[in-house]
């Protein structure tokens, strides 16, 4: 039995067989050809180019007409790249001077054409040696496909057996992969590359299936036929497990699956505890296209709307039209209120196309989020005029993170008068009266938070930062790391004063860090008062079943008693008894 | 007859893989032979992969070279999408 580690995606088990698909060139076959077999073995490249391009002229032919835009630019260029002579005339020649066979004179060509790629100083433009990869990797796997291997994707259904369906095992899925992966009964896949917030990730969400990526190499060690355990909460794949470690796992698996349906059921279901308290539970999302998820889970609205997404992994800056597209597409697609928290980057959260110095000692209390924007009005005036110009379009609410100190907030009241005054002057069909709102992560803004609940529509408690500068721990020190603890009473203190302070100045409070998707939370913080949560998708329905299990009445003693415990296992202690 | 034109890419991602599918499809309804040339680069219009080798980013400067009888209309077609951002809107 093998272990390998990644980051898993949704919390499903799948078990199954793997199929890796063939994307690396060590496993291309290299042998001579005898000369007299030559023309014979370029035919077959031939052969192999023209079937790759029916391929993608078939996966183009099955493609929604609305919203495949981008994928069928892809395609297209995909396809007149297979024409290219420059993509297809080399190999002919490989084959012609070396004598050897196509898949080795095209991986040649490949590697050439990769170093010329790869040369090319512009972030954009070099990573189009992915698409040429993409490119070469449909004919190779059309000559293996032709060689007596079925092929990255069979034709033939799969049989229903004692495993259902088929692992896919890929160093990454593209664009059209993932099309045709919709069209198959895939149970799981892993990938080498890809991160948790990916589109490989949203991918395996959206199919309600688990995925581990990111296992940095992990998936040399897999072959076509292996058993795989797929765990995609721990992030773990178990390649050819004993039968006791197989049948534990079966028997999680179902647990798992029923539980799902269990909480699949609650989706209609109102957020409500026994004694009859409302509680809205929202998502916290990264990606424009999360909004449809958060839809589907039926979420009150999202809570927190991640924009530093639209602004990683690129040179230049998004500007005012892009921002504001996206921001509409996301507001056309729910009628339920969306809160947008403005740019929280710069400290330790860089990002490429702003630069920042780099020597800073500690980035967490360095120039980031509301400092940085507040100092770099080029980058954030386009986002807050964005925000306006989105906001006729749906119910937009904006949330500021990092706020500690009341000239921020004086500067931050003049700058959006400033824009909307723009707008105006400019003719710009606008939303003037968002609510403007602020986050309650720096312990000054917690323990002032009646002063700030004075000038703004409403908070919003960020628990990571306000947990990691209370407890002046960094999250990221492993060494530290022991002395994080969400129920310091300090913390709770802290949380307690800005929902207080929420309630006294009759402007809603809501808590959108990891405390607030996690389940031995739910209950303590309604004791407290806390009427309003944003969470990680996943943690929705999980914190809606704690809900509707908790009568907030009896626990409202409790957690006085637990505010006023300086004991760390009592509190610990009473917590259990508040879930018991 | 031959028409000489420079040429600055202005949209945002310069002349990545989707743009550089369009220019070469527009290029391949002409019967000139249509040259582009960046720095010491210089690469058939026609082809893709050449398109895409010559690395122009926002902001580069290109010279165009067409050659043939239809020589000013795909020139005049070629500059147009260049400048409308090869009609992605950015």
């Amino acid at each position: 039995m093998l272990a390998l580690y990644g980051n898993g995606v949704g919390t499903g088990i799948a078990i199954g067989v793997a199929r890796v698909i063939r994307q690396s060139d060590h496993e291309v076959p290299h042998y001579d050809i005898d000369p007299e077999n030559l023309e014979q073995e370029i035919d077959r490249l031939k052969l192999a180019i023209k079937s790759a391009a029916q391929r993608l002229a078939a996966i183009d032919a099955q493609l929604p007409d609305e919203g495949a835009s981008e994928i069928r630019g892809i395609l297209g260029a995909h396809l007149l790249m297979l024409d290219d002579p420059m993509l297809n005339q080399e190999p002919v020649s490989i084959i012609r001077e070396q004598g050897i066979n196509a898949e080795a004179a095209l991986q040649q060509h490949a590697n050439d054409l990769e170093e010329i790629f790869s040369g090319i100083d512009d972030p954009y433009l070099s990573s189009k040696s992915v698409d040429v990869a993409q490119v070469i990797n449909r004919i190779q796997g059309a000559l293996m496909e032709e060689q007596g291997d079925r092929g990255i994707w069979p034709e033939v259904e799969i049989t229903e057996g004692e495993f259902d369906s088929e692992i896919i095992v890929a160093n990454d899925l593209t664009p059209a992969d993932t099309i045709e992966l919709n069209k198959h009964s895939v149970r799981a896949f892993i990938t080498n590359l890809g991160s948790p917030i990916s589109h490989t990730a949203i991918l395996a969400r959206s199919l309600k299936i688990p995925a581990i990526v990111g296992l940095h190499g992990g998936i040399r060690f897999l072959r076509t036929g292996d058993l795989l355990i797929i765990d995609g909460k721990r992030g773990v794949v178990l390649a050819n497990p004993d039968e006791a470690t197989l049948e534990a796992y079966r028997i999680r698996k179902e647990k798992i699956l029923r539980r799902f349906q269990e909480l699949e059921a609650l989706v209609d279901e109102s957020a409500s505890s026994l004694d009859g308290i409302e509680v809205a539970l929202n998502s916290n999302i990264e990606l424009p296209e999360e909004i449809l998820e958060s839809e589907s889970l039926n979420a009150a609205g999202v809570g927190l709307y991640r924009t530093e997404f639209l602004y990683m992994n690129r040179a230049v800056i998004p500007d005012e039209e892009e921002l504001y597209g996206k921001y509409s597409q996301i507001l056309n697609q729910t009628s339920r209120p969306v809160t947008f928290r403005t740019l929280d980057i710069g400290g330790d959260k860089q990002i490429d196309g702003i630069s920042a110095n780099n020597l800073i000692t500690n980035p967490a209390l360095g120039r980031r989020a509301i400092r940085l924007c507040l100092h770099d009005l080029a980058l954030f005036k386009p986002q807050l005029r964005a925000i306006y110009r989105a906001a006729v379009h749906g119910r937009v609410r904006l949330l500021v993170p990092m706020l500690s100190n009341f000239e921020e907030l004086d500067q931050l009241f003049i700058l959006l008068h400033e824009v909307r005054e723009e707008l105006r002057f400019q003719g710009y069909d606008f939303d003037p009266d968002v609510p403007i709102g602020g986050m309650i992560e720096v312990p000054a803004a917690a323990i002032s938070a009646d002063l700030f609940a004075d000038k703004l529509d409403f908070l919003a408690i960020g628990t990571n930062d306000l947990i990691q500068y209370t407890l002046a721990i960094d999250r990221v020190d492993d060494e530290v790391n022991y002395l994080y603890d969400p129920l310091h009473p300090s913390i709770l203190r802290l949380i307690k004063i800005t929902i207080d302070a929420g309630i006294a100045a009759r402007i809603p409070v809501s808590m959108c860090g990891e405390m607030a998707g996690n389940v031995r939370y739910t209950r303590m913080l309604l004791g407290m008062g806390l009427r309003d949560f944003s969470m990680d998708l996943s943690a929705i329905l999980e914190v809606k079943r704690q809900v509707r299990l908790t009568d907030t009445s009896k626990i409202q003693p409790m957690v006085e008693r637990l505010l006023k415990t300086t004991d760390q296992i009592q509190v610990k202690r009473l917590v259990d008894e508040i879930n018991a | 007859m031959i028409v000489h034109r420079q040429i600055e890419v202005i949209n945002k991602l310069g002349l990545h893989a989707r743009a550089a599918a369009r220019l070469v499809k527009v290029c391949s309804d002409y019967e000139s032979v249509i040259n582009l040339h960046h720095g010491q680069k210089s690469v058939d219009a026609k082809s893709i992969m050449g398109v895409l080798m010559l690395a122009a980013t926002q902001g580069s400067s290109l010279e165009l070279v067409v050659e043939g009888e239809d020589a000013v209309a795909a020139s005049d077609e070629i500059v147009s999408l260049f400048n409308n951002c090869f009609d992605e809107g950015e």
